[in-house]
């Protein structure tokens, strides 16, 4: 979604049209010398995180709840198993240490790890495991992943979780996006929907140390199972409100570690041998159509031909130069990350969008379709002009500059793009319900790197409704076709990588031809650290983690794994 | 008597409406609390399809009750002063909110607003007294800072002051790295030297309209008889322009200043916004951006309680003052 990517594509703009000039001339005066937050002491390292908070904090430390301070998952509470987005490893064990399916995927059985305590110092066991996901199972507030699990402790170290009906789908989110509570302090809990559980005890490497409204403070969790981790001895999170600030902050070395797009990266970045960047493409930048008149959509994009010739027509190399900052990363047309999960792709042809435009088969596929020339360049058929409304939100610099190219481009082929600017939260709800012909949004994070998240999200019928109604996040293109549905229900029903892949290929050929949302690029996903106070941060080389301040669970890697700098 | 009565009954009847305005005005608006949500939620991670049941319940919205209902149940609430849950800052209320927020802004602009004042109305009034000297050709000077948008006067004060001369901390309300909130001289000291550039730029940006006002003030009141009286009468030229000119010259600005606090509240988002200052302002973004219906109600109140109370005690206050405004009625 670029709801993941509005905080800071929204402070890239800002810096870009505000005080480009300044925080340039800033990083000149101001940068590298950052003594501000030595104040804790010179045997203790505390790094400072912005994570794009804005304005004042509200207390909340409830793993469970939707709006829980970003800390909570990851570095306070921990999940059993870890699944890094930024590669395509197999998950890593933290409170678990194995797991296995039966053989119909109704029963789960995981083994915990031993030797883990509580911050407070009481045992962690698999019974916490099972109060957790029981917990979630009884309260629907509390249930965002759709769990239909009862759990139970069969001993200290196993946890075994009984489904209603095959549930293999539901593994990432139940090992990997739930972080587990101690059972000791949450049975007491009246109402765990709105408890902010303000002094929290998990197991992560890091605890509440204190907290005001303006900024919190974690200090390192001493009784952290993982031996010799946390190096670093305290986190402090802070509010900022534009990306002046943020820039200004990051500059002054008063933040180490924060996540914007910054206009000008490199040249601010050379002249601070403290900072550097990584830079995670993991969002695919798309258009999304509304591509299906049964359900309601009008417009020349419910003619798959002028979709395809779209995909065709535009010169990507240029885009991501004018728009991409030379960040992004090639897509692929079956939306696969292609970097990351290539083997998910079956036909070796699907692996990447082309680099530029082809706009004599751009032509052909429209003549094709019965698009003609009209007098004045746009193409027409039945009357019908061929131009297409393209909306994105006010304020995301990127998509806008991205709006802007793509018309001249597509004009070659006779397409017309009328762009137009819309607040974030018409935006949204026009996606929803399908109140657009075309507009910019990203495919975002799944549970896994398994496809299987991103296609029956975005592709099952069954995720899908009349334009009008909202879509709920999903399958927004009001895309519908029986053969997806039913590769999607075979992939489904089996935890057989080989059989799922080759569902996948019946797919991935559908959506390839039918085009519902059309990839441009990978986005950059560019993160800042300052290497002064903490080393060992995630590189270009080696993204040990998808190491966006934004992104839950892979925070705890990342700060359990910085050391203090020599 | 009757008089008050009648002003009460009027700002009794602007406060309902302007609750009504309150209540309807965010409902307009485009997108709904839950969408804004999810989209949060999916910052943090992948969002289900079944994440959206779930919200729906946290936040209680998937209910069916027409508008008419809602609203009688707000206006219910409102005497209790329950002002619902924030869902920006969900599971705090809105009124810890605004007990968080309130105080920062009305400390921050609320003092900007009387220096600004105080020291406009002093340098008018001496611009006044001696036509043609210094101070009087500064009056161009500081009406030119007036017009210039202030949020790109912040900008570069925050830049110069801030940036290049590093004499003052480039945003926050307080030094969070060695000090924490309480009343001891340190955070004291901290939050009045945070303070000190937001407050100095909102000085610098509206000091130039109380001068320009008191000075022309003062002008056309020197040229009344009874100064020349006093002239002749032999008293000190200092007793007169106090006394005589800058007390009758100063009514109207009164008037435009009580105006001014009560616009306190509303007018601190861009102040708010360049220096990341914790206050209200930054608090009213927050909701508009997440379709905080209760939230931004809760502001709004505060909001017009301010604007209506100020201009409530400016009425009473001048009847009082100036007996014509009286006589009429």
């Amino acid at each position: 979604m670029s709801s993941t990517l509005s905080g800071s594509r929204r402070l890239g703009l800002a810096a870009a049209t505000l005080l480009s000039v300044a925080t340039l001339a800033l990083s000149g005066c101001a940068g590298g010398e950052g003594a501000s937050n030595d104040g804790a002491g010179s045997d203790s390292t505390s790094v400072t995180v912005f994570n794009g908070a804005t304005g004042t904090i509200s207390e909340n430390f409830n793993p469970f709840s939707s709006t829980a301070l970003q800390p909570t998952l990851g570095v306070i509470f921990e999940p059993l198993f870890w699944y890094n987005a930024a590669s395509d490893d197999e998950p890593t064990p933290l409170l678990a240490e194995s797991f296995e399916w039966n053989e119909d995927g109704t029963q789960l059985t995981i083994k915990t790890r031993e030797g883990v305590k509580w911050s407070d110092g009481e045992p962690f066991t698999a019974k916490d495991v099972a109060f957790t996901f029981n917990l979630v199972n009884k309260t629907p507030e509390l249930n965002t992943t759709g769990l239909s699990a009862t759990a139970e402790a069969t001993d200290d170290t196993t946890a075994v979780l009984t489904f209603k009906e095959n549930s293999f789908m539901q593994e990432p989110s139940v090992l990997g996006n739930r972080g587990i509570v101690p059972e000791h302090i949450w049975k007491d809990v009246a109402d765990p929907i709105t408890e902010i559980n303000s002094d929290p005890v998990g197991t992560g490497p890091f605890k509440v140390k204190d907290f005001t409204a303006q900024s919190y403070l974690l200090e390192k969790n001493d009784l952290y199972w993982e031996e010799g981790k946390p190096a670093i001895n305290e986190v402090r999170y802070i509010s900022l409100d534009t990306a002046d600030a943020a820039t200004g902050a990051l500059l002054a070395g008063e933040v180490d570690w924060m996540s914007s797009f910054l206009p000008g990266l490199e040249q601010i970045l050379s002249d601070n041998e403290n900072l550097s960047y990584v830079n995670t493409p993991a969002l695919t930048a798309s258009i999304f159509t509304c591509s299906n008149e049964e359900l309601g959509c009008e417009g020349p994009q419910t003619d798959p031909a002028v979709r395809q010739a779209i995909y065709q027509g535009i010169d990507r190399e240029q885009l991501n130069a004018l728009a991409g900052g030379g960040f992004a990363k090639t897509a692929s047309p079956t939306l696969v990350i292609p970097d990351r999960d290539a083997d998910w792709i079956a036909d070796p042809e699907n692996t990447e969008t082309p680099a530029n435009a082809n706009v004599e088969e751009a032509k052909t596929t429209l003549e094709d379709a019965g698009w003609v020339e009209g007098s004045d360049g746009i193409r027409e058929k039945d009357g019908e002009r061929l131009s297409l409304g393209i909306q994105t939100v006010t304020g995301y610099s990127d998509f806008i500059s991205l709006n802007d190219a793509m018309s001249q481009q597509l004009r070659e082929v006779g397409i017309e793009l009328n762009p137009t600017q819309i607040t974030y939260n018409e935006w949204i709800n026009n996606l929803n319900i399908g109140k657009y012909q075309l507009t910019l949004e990203s495919i975002g994070l799944q549970p896994s790197n398994n496809p299987f998240y991103a296609y029956e999200k975005w592709y099952n019928s069954a995720n899908t409704t009349p334009v009008g109604e909202s879509a709920l996040n999903n399958n927004t293109a009001r895309y519908s076709n029986p053969v997806v549905d039913k590769a999607l229900a075979a992939a489904r029903a089996t935890n057989d990588e080989t059989v799922q892949k080759e569902q996948y290929g019946i797919i991935q050929d559908e959506i390839v031809r039918d085009m519902p949302y059309i990839p441009i690029y990978v986005n950059s996903l560019l993160t800042e650290f300052n290497t002064e106070r903490a080393t060992g941060w995630p590189t270009n080389e080696d993204p040990y983690a998808l190491a966006a301040t934004w992104k839950a669970w892979d925070n705890g890697i990342v700060l359990k794994n910085i050391t203090p700098a020599e | 008597m009757k008089y008050i009565l009648q002003k009460l009954g009027f700002y009794l009847i602007a406060f309902w409406a302007a609750l009504t305005v309150n209540f309807f005005l965010p409902r307009l608006l485009p997108g709904n609390p839950v969408d804004i949500m999810l989209a949060k939620l999916a910052q943090r991670g992948p969002v289900t399809p079944e994440a959206r049941e779930a919200v729906e319940l946290l936040l209680g919205t998937n209910t069916e009750a027409p508008l008419i209902v809602q609203y009688w149940q707000y206006l219910g609430k409102l005497f209790t002063l329950d002002l619902g849950t924030s869902v920006a800052f969900f599971p705090a209320s809105v009124t810890d909110i605004i007990a968080q927020t309130l105080p920062w802004t009305i400390g921050l602009i609320g003092v900007a607003t009387v220096i600004s004042f105080v020291l406009g109305v002093t340098l008018g009034m001496l611009a006044g007294w001696k036509r043609g000297s210094w101070l009087d050709n500064l009056i161009p000077v500081t009406t030119m800072l007036q017009s210039v948008p202030y949020f790109w006067l912040a900008l570069i004060l925050l830049f110069v002051l801030g940036g290049m001369w590093d004499l003052f901390p480039l945003n926050g309300g307080y030094n969070v790295y060695e000090t924490s909130p309480g009343w001891n001289l340190e955070f004291i000291g901290s939050v009045i030297y945070y303070g000190t550039l937001p407050a100095l730029t909102i000085v610098i940006s509206s000091v130039g309209g109380w001068m320009l006002g008191m000075r022309n003030m003062m002008v056309s009141t020197l040229s009344d008889d009874y100064i020349l009286t006093a002239e002749a009468k032999g008293l000190r030229p200092k007793r007169i322009m106090t006394t005589y000119a800058a007390r009758n010259a100063v009514l109207p600005s009164v008037a435009g200043f009580a105006i001014s606090l009560g616009f306190v509240v509303a007018g601190s988002i861009v102040t708010e916004a360049v220096f990341s200052y914790p206050g209200i302002g930054s608090a009213l973004l927050n909701a508009v951006g997440s379709n905080d219906y209760s939230l931004m109600q809760g502001l709004f109140l505060v909001i017009t309680l301010s604007v209506l109370g100020a201009n409530l005690l400016v009425d009473l206050l001048y009847s009082f003052i100036d007996p014509r405004t009286r006589a009429r009625s």
